[in-house]
């Protein structure tokens, strides 16, 4: 089916606009071409700061989750005891009539993780402190 | 029409495309000076911040120079005793390029004698370059009865240009 509209269609696009005078060009170009306004710059700096913080904000994220997925995974690798400390005090009378001798021992435990991928270490120093009183045998 | 979504010079863009654009925002003011002045503001927000969106480039700007001319018509009521005073040049200004052909002319000036909401729709759908649903977008209308003023244009531009040309 043709359009019987074509003909003068045609001839309707043959027809020559006027173009818009320099003085229009002139007005556009000052306003693409001019330099940035102080809005601009205050919104391109606004989203140059809002880039920044985004781009830290992710890596604090991404390193992070980085870390969490990383972490160590110690194995146990040194455990010590160190060598006790003995004190012997003078005997003492109990309340039973008995008597004992006050003994004092302290030592260190002392135990070591390590990670086999990387320097990281777990130490764990515990001292300890105990009194105790040994019986004594009487006649 | 170019791809306005090209990294194009501004330039070669509007003097390709200035005439019939202007001729576009020249449907919505009252003045060739107020088609200017809505062309230049129209293109340079199209320009700035528009030529990267999607879509169909043409139905953008079409629709930044009618948002100009209407916000200038806005303006313009409200400084009304002054427009009374410009008046309306629809008759006394050139729209087109001189034209050799009796038939063209006696065209460009057939145009002008339509209807404003047939004119709209055929400088819209030839010089704009939209389709019917785009015209009916833009106008608030429906495709169809975009597609019916430009049937009942074409009739009278038909019934014009005979008669003057049979003058």
């Amino acid at each position: 089916m043709t359009d019987p509209d074509h003909d003068l269609e045609q001839a309707l696009a043959s027809l020559r606009p006027r173009p818009p005078g320099p003085a229009v060009t002139a007005r556009v170009a000052a306003g693409l071409d001019a330099a940035p306004t102080r809005r601009g710059v205050v919104i391109a700096w606004s989203a140059g700061f809002a880039a920044v913080a985004a781009v830290f904000l992710a890596a604090f994220v991404f390193l992070g989750g980085v870390a969490e997925a990383e972490a160590p995974t110690y194995q146990l690798v040194h455990v010590e005891q160190s060598r006790p400390d003995v004190q012997f005090f003078r005997p003492v009378r109990l309340t039973d009539g008995s008597f004992a001798r006050p003994v004092r021992v302290r030592w260190e435990d002392t135990t070591r993780w390590e990670d086999p991928r990387g320097d990281a270490r777990l130490i764990h120093y515990r001292p300890n402190d105990q009194l105790t009183l040994l019986p004594l045998e009487t006649n | 029409m170019h791809d306005a979504h090209a990294g194009q010079d501004w330039r070669a863009w509007f003097a390709e495309h200035g005439a019939r654009l202007r001729l576009v925002a020249r449907q919505w003011t009252r003045s060739e000076a107020d088609a200017d002045d809505v062309l230049q503001e129209a293109f340079v927000r199209f320009w700035k911040h528009q030529r990267h969106l999607p879509g169909n480039p043409n139905a953008l700007v079409v629709t930044s120079i009618r948002r100009s001319a209407l916000d200038l018509l806005r303006r313009s009521d409200r400084r009304a005793l002054r427009e009374k005073a410009v008046g309306d040049d629809m008759d006394t200004v050139t729209w087109f390029e001189p034209e050799a052909d009796p038939r063209l002319a006696a065209l460009a000036e057939s145009l002008k004698l339509l209807p404003d909401e047939q004119r709209e729709v055929v400088v819209l759908k030839v010089w704009g370059d939209l389709t019917f649903d785009e015209i009916g977008e833009q106008l608030s209308i429906s495709p169809n009865t975009a597609a019916s003023r430009w049937r009942y244009a074409m009739e009278a531009l038909r019934r014009n240009i005979t008669a003057r040309t049979h003058d």
